[in-house]
């Protein structure tokens, strides 16, 4: 009868531990997360021509560092998930050292948000849904580089497409 | 999945073991039965200590045969959780039925068990989610925590439990006991936008369909009447 007790305690802790190592709590890379905005660059002269960005550095005005592009013609830029509106610099050769050749061109993409469910490790994801009448607009400085933007997803659930094409 | 069966083998080893063991007694004493009731003292402790618990359980059983026990639990809980990414609070009330099988081989008039168990339980309760975090891998703009409030109401779920555990007679009449239990989840009605993370009763969800449960009984047994052991029945267990 002991020898009874000591197996079904012992099987029954064994099984109880498998379970206390299953960890979910770590949010696992790859889980679709808030999407970022993929925005495509083409030749302004050429518009179906892809064209790379050189040294582009993307910055949010209060931010302290920005992000950097170059040798690249898709990029990747995260939008504000606590307002309907994100202002970003795009700066042409803003990502080097040298700052006399930089031209800074301002972009505001207005948008609506939605909060989605994901996980209990990864919390919730922001999807953004571009307005219909301002998505993204271009600040004119009389001195733009980017001549052209199409919007061509303006629903922005995932990061497997491109949602907008810049032409330069 | 695997781990589970694993262990359910495991279990299934250790009744079989006793399966083959020879009762040689012949001196019999007349059984006591009736209804055993008590409370889940580790569900009341934890409504002390633990200031986002609260909950109560209350169980009982009902001895039909030598050997088998109508057993069930009924209970309420409201928890608060606090994890990294999420802060939500669960309230609820439970129910499970089901029975317990007593594998012990008890000496002279003692009434211990070592039990084996299943129950199906029901849970209907609600969700508040009370704040949560939005996940952007790149993290440029820092940390979004968004205060949320949104309750979801006439959430149900329901689960088959298998149970092993020990009841000790501490004094005439008064049980100590304490149960490990696997839960599998059978029904869970999730809200929008949210899940169930936390059931009344089942506790804590995974990514599948398995969890599991304690609880470390107080009880007191009312007898009701009187039988004789039948001889039979012990010699072949």
């Amino acid at each position: 009868m002991k020898q009874m007790l000591i197996k079904l305690v012992l099987s029954i802790g064994i099984a109880c531990s498998f379970f206390n190592c299953e960890k979910d709590d770590i949010c696992a890379e790859g889980t679709p997360v808030t999407p970022r905005i993929i925005i495509q660059f083409y030749n302004a002269a050429q518009p179906t021509v892809l064209k790379n960005v050189t040294q582009l550095g993307v910055i949010e005005p209060n931010n302290t560092s920005g992000i950097s592009f170059t040798g690249i013609s898709k990029i990747q830029v995260p939008l504000k998930s606590t307002t309907d509106v994100t202002t970003l610099q795009f700066i042409q050769n803003g990502s080097d050292t040298d700052t006399t050749n930089d031209n800074v061109d301002v972009l505001t993409f207005t948008y609506q948000r939605i909060d989605k469910y994901v996980s209990r490790a990864c919390g919730f994801k922001t999807l953004f849904y571009l307005d219909e009448t301002n998505p993204v607009v271009l600040s004119a400085d009389g001195n733009n580089w980017i001549q052209n933007i199409q919007v061509i997803q303006p629903n922005i659930e995932n990061e497997n497409e491109v949602h907008v094409k810049i032409y330069f | 999945m695997l781990k589970f069966i694993f262990s359910l083998a495991l279990l299934a080893l250790s009744i079989n073991g006793n399966a083959q063991e020879k009762d040689t007694t012949t001196v019999s004493y007349p059984e006591r039965y009736g209804l055993r009731v008590g409370v889940d003292l580790h569900r009341l402790s934890k409504s002390f200590y633990e200031k986002d618990y609260k909950g109560l359980e209350i169980i009982g059983d009902y001895r039909l045969t030598q050997r088998f026990y109508l057993a069930g639990e009924l209970g309420n809980e409201d928890k608060t959780v606090d994890d990294d990414r999420l802060n939500f609070t669960t309230k609820g009330t439970y129910f499970k039925a089901g029975f317990d099988f007593n594998s012990f081989e008890n000496w002279l008039d003692m009434e211990n068990m070592i039990y084996v168990g299943m129950r199906y339980g029901v849970s209907s309760f609600s969700q508040t989610l009370n704040s949560y975090k939005t996940y952007e891998p790149t993290n440029y703009y820092g940390e979004n925590t968004v205060i949320s409030g949104v309750k979801y109401n006439g959430l149900t779920a329901s689960w088959v439990e298998i149970i092993g555990g020990v009841k000790a007679e501490l004094f005439s009449n008064l049980y100590l006991g304490f149960s490990l239990r696997l839960n599998y989840l059978v029904s869970n009605k999730k809200p929008n936008n949210f899940d169930n993370l936390y059931i009344p009763g089942f506790n804590r969800t995974y990514d599948g369909k398995f969890g599991t449960g304690i609880n470390y009984t107080l009880s007191y047994f009312i007898p009701i009447y009187k039988k004789k052991k039948s001889h039979s029945k012990s010699e072949k267990l």
